[in-house]
């Protein structure tokens, strides 16, 4: 690949092709394996569902049943036949197993919320049913969901300070893993399947092994945390490895200070065998806030949004080393979510409404007191090799 | 020259006698409880004369994420309700120390007040919003001083706790004068060379002083009474306090409270208000700052209302115990609540539209909420409370009747309480 940033705008350079409606304020995004899906985790306690095999993108029936927020989405790992070829840009960063080690979550969405619930879906369903559903997988917000490579286990985090997993098949706890004493925001399994990654909002970011249960590493991420005056400000909002299982990017911000929140947007690359600070990506000013959603594309740089102060947001494409990104878009107000198509070649981001804020009553837009919602950005990407 | 236009009632005046006077009776009261109070002082407590706290929560705390809480609905954030010791009455997942007290409280769901920025929000709300009259009312602290005097402690009647900086903050006082001002603890921590500097005697101090209370005298001659009193008495309350300083020490703070009260800034300002209430300060305000949550509004009070709720969960706890609650007034409010409608950067801004705040103790009922929001929690579908209208209540709760008495100023007679509102009956006791 050219390391000439030209070069990888032309190649990687997305392009806005429809904005999806939505009423309500939507938390995460998430493409299915197979690449016909694109699902929503909304402010509103549903999970909202597209149909992207075609240009019209309906929206099918939400799924209900939960509670609060839902704010942790992850799909069952791709069938082998969906996989990228060898050679063949984009897929998904976690590989997948050989064949015959595959579980039996195929076809599967996982969800959670904020109340502490834990659903699996048949999301191609119309009229999707829950196959089953834990009531408190965790005491109140579950913050991070992840499916293992093998698809066999979900791992689950929350403002209870535990991880948790769980059989995909059928929703039974398998395993508590308790070494946090904060708040834990994000859980990634390493893609050999052997480790479970946690991080938490202090900036601990723990090594598990998962055979034993035992912590066996922490990598120090506390430039993601503040203490400003009573607020605990900041934590390690997403953790993602790259394909390789060779460097794992944690981000969040690095905050200023608390109450209206402001810090810079920064991401950590570990490298994974040394657990050391490769790079660290700060990206924008104070206002800029979090780096909310991230993903490691196959070619070295990380895709990455942003949310900060309202009506600020980017979506950038940077490698880490470099000091600037080779793509920035900051026409979409306050990025949420980010999803990658299986197939490398579109994505999706979750943003807000123009004018999201304001002190006060509405004055001029009659009696309805309006609430905010997130449009749903839907691009593509060149299809050139 | 006549200054008769000041507001002097000979009631209300806190001579120097006084001050000293008090002391003796302040320090069982300051240092004789650690712990759980015994019955005897517990009946002595309850002679002292009616006490407030007030807790402000600057920035403005959400109510959603508080006391009026809309689970499930579409501003209503990802928290859950919980029930509390009252059946029927539910308030959020991150308070569940002061649910299990709920039964001391009186919630107010109703508010609907005027402002929506802090600089005119934080006095307007806490000098009651009255009528323009050309003058600057006093804030709670001060009128309360003013109007309950500062008992027989020997201590300022109107304390502030804070984050920052301390010091006399006689803005406070507003056309009441700077003697009524707020006597102000940074960090909790007595004011800088509080102790007498080991280098001096106590006749030194003794001398020192003769000579600048004859300064002081010749400089008062030809200045307004009301600079020249709030000078002197700030030199007053120094010796008192340096008499009890040992409520600034930590050390002698029981572990078990430090631990209930969390060792985070406002649990260790709670249990200071907790020793100065018990000290026998008419009006001890605690400042809690940072609320201002416009963005990442559901993180931030994730983190620090539990924090809220472990301090004053606690104090309820404690003021209940030590027969106190009997005769303080304890509130819990802000400038204003805080949006529904979530902005982009995942906070709420302010909305002064319908918020609640919580109350405790003297002539108030207790387990009790006054006032609803619509099912989005957007507005006020009962009778709207403004400031004014709590005003009327705390000073009825503190024996005051607002429609009986009035400020004097310099003859200018004032209504303590905007004339236009009224207490709120249904949390009078």
């Amino acid at each position: 690949m050219s390391d000439d940033p030209k070069a990888l705008l032309q190649r990687y350079q997305p392009k806005e092709v429809k904005v999806l409606k939505t009423d309500r304020q939507m938390a995460i995004l998430r493409f299915s394996p197979c690449g016909n899906f694109l699902a929503a985790g909304g402010c509103d306690a549903t999970v909202r569902r597209w149909d992207v095999s075609n240009a019209e993108m309906a929206e099918l029936p939400p799924l209900t049943g939960h509670g609060g927020w839902v704010q942790a989405l992850a799909f069952s790992p791709p069938p082998l036949t969906l996989l990228p070829q060898a050679g063949e840009r984009g897929g998904s960063s976690s590989p997948s197993p050989p064949e015959g080690e595959r579980g039996r979550g195929e076809g599967r969405l996982f969800t959670a919320d904020s109340w502490g619930r834990l659903t699996c879906w048949p999301y191609a369903e119309k009229e999707a049913q829950p196959l089953w559903s834990v009531e408190q997988a965790h005491d109140g917000w579950v913050r991070g969901l992840a499916v293992s490579p093998d698809g066999k286990l979900l791992a689950t985090c929350g403002m209870d300070q535990k991880v948790r997993l769980w059989s995909a098949d059928d929703g039974a706890k398998k395993q508590e893993l308790a070494g946090h004493n904060e708040d834990i925001y994000a859980v990634a399994f390493h893609p050999d399947g052997k480790s479970l990654v946690s991080g938490d909002l202090k900036g601990v970011i723990q090594v598990w092994d998962l055979e034993s249960g035992k912590v066996v590493r922490r990598f120090d991420a506390k430039q993601l945390y503040l203490l400003s005056r009573l607020q605990d400000v900041g934590g390690v909002r997403c953790l993602a490895f790259d394909a390789k299982g060779e460097t794992l990017a944690a981000a969040g911000t690095k905050p200023k200070v608390g109450a209206n929140v402001q810090g810079v947007p920064t991401i950590l690359f570990f490298d994974w065998s040394s657990g050391q600070v490769k790079h660290t990506l700060s990206i924008g000013n104070d206002g800029d806030g979090y780096i909310f959603d991230l993903h490691l594309h196959p070619a070295g740089f990380v895709m990455a949004v942003t949310s900060g102060n309202p009506g600020v947001g980017k979506l950038f494409f940077q490698r880490p080393a470099d000091p600037q990104p080779f793509f920035l878009y900051t026409k979409m107000a306050n990025c949420h979510s980010l999803a990658v198509h299986p197939n490398g070649q579109r994505l999706a981001v979750s943003a807000t409404n123009a004018n999201s804020n304001g002190n006060g009553r509405q004055i001029g837009k009659g009696t309805e007191y309006p609430g905010n919602y997130s449009p749903i950005h839907v691009f593509d990407l060149p299809t050139a090799g | 020259m006549n200054f008769e236009y000041l507001c002097r009632p000979l009631e209300h005046r806190m001579s120097r006698r006084q001050w000293l006077g008090g002391v003796a009776g302040a320090a069982v009261g300051a240092l004789g409880l650690g712990g759980l109070a015994q019955p005897a002082v517990a009946q002595e407590l309850k002679k002292k004369h009616r006490q407030v706290l007030f807790i402000w929560l600057d920035g403005g705390i959400s109510q959603l994420e508080s006391w009026d809480p809309k689970p499930n609905t579409q501003f209503g954030g990802p928290f859950r309700a919980i029930p509390t010791s009252v059946p029927g009455i539910h308030i959020s997942e991150l308070l569940p120390k002061t649910a299990r007290q709920m039964h001391h409280l009186a919630l107010v769901r109703s508010l609907c007040t005027k402002d929506n920025s802090h600089s005119a929000g934080v006095a307007r709300i806490q000098r009651g919003d009255p009528k323009n009259r050309g003058v600057t009312y006093p804030y709670f602290g001060s009128a309360v001083a003013k109007l309950l005097g500062p008992g027989d402690s020997g201590l300022p009647p109107y304390v502030w706790v804070k984050p920052g900086s301390g010091g006399f903050v006689y803005q406070d006082a507003g056309f009441l004068g700077p003697r009524y001002g707020a006597v102000a603890f940074g960090d909790g921590k007595p004011p800088e060379n509080l102790l007498l500097n080991p280098a001096l005697t106590e006749a030194d101090d003794e001398a020192r002083n003769a000579l600048r209370m004859k300064l002081d005298r010749r400089y008062a001659e030809r200045r307004r009474k009301e600079w020249t009193e709030a000078n002197s008495y700030v030199f007053d309350m120094a010796a008192q306090l340096r008499k009890q300083a040992r409520l600034f020490d930590p050390s002698t703070l029981p572990p078990r409270d430090v631990e209930r009260y969390g060792t985070h800034e406002f649990g260790r300002h709670m249990l200071l208000a907790r020793r100065l209430l018990e000290a026998g300060v008419t009006f001890v305000k605690v400042n809690s700052y940072g609320w201002d949550t416009h963005g990442d509004n559901f993180n931030g009070h994730l983190s620090m209302v539990p924090k809220v709720d472990q301090a004053f969960a606690a104090m309820i706890e404690d003021l209940k115990d030590r027969g106190m609650l009997d005769n303080v007034l304890v509130i819990m409010m802000s400038e204003f609540g805080r949006t529904p409608r979530i902005n982009g950067h995942v906070g709420r801004d302010h909305w002064p539209e319908a918020w609640s705040l919580v109350m405790a103790g003297c002539g108030l009922k207790r387990g009790v909420v006054v006032g609803k929001t619509n099912e989005r929690g957007t507005h006020v579908t009962t009778e709207e409370h403004d400031i004014g209208h709590m005003f009327h209540t705390w000073f009825q709760a503190l024996g005051i009747n607002p429609k009986e008495h009035s400020y004097d100023n310099g003859g200018q007679p004032l209504p303590i309480a905007h004339e236009d509102c009224h207490a709120v009956t249904e949390l009078l006791a």
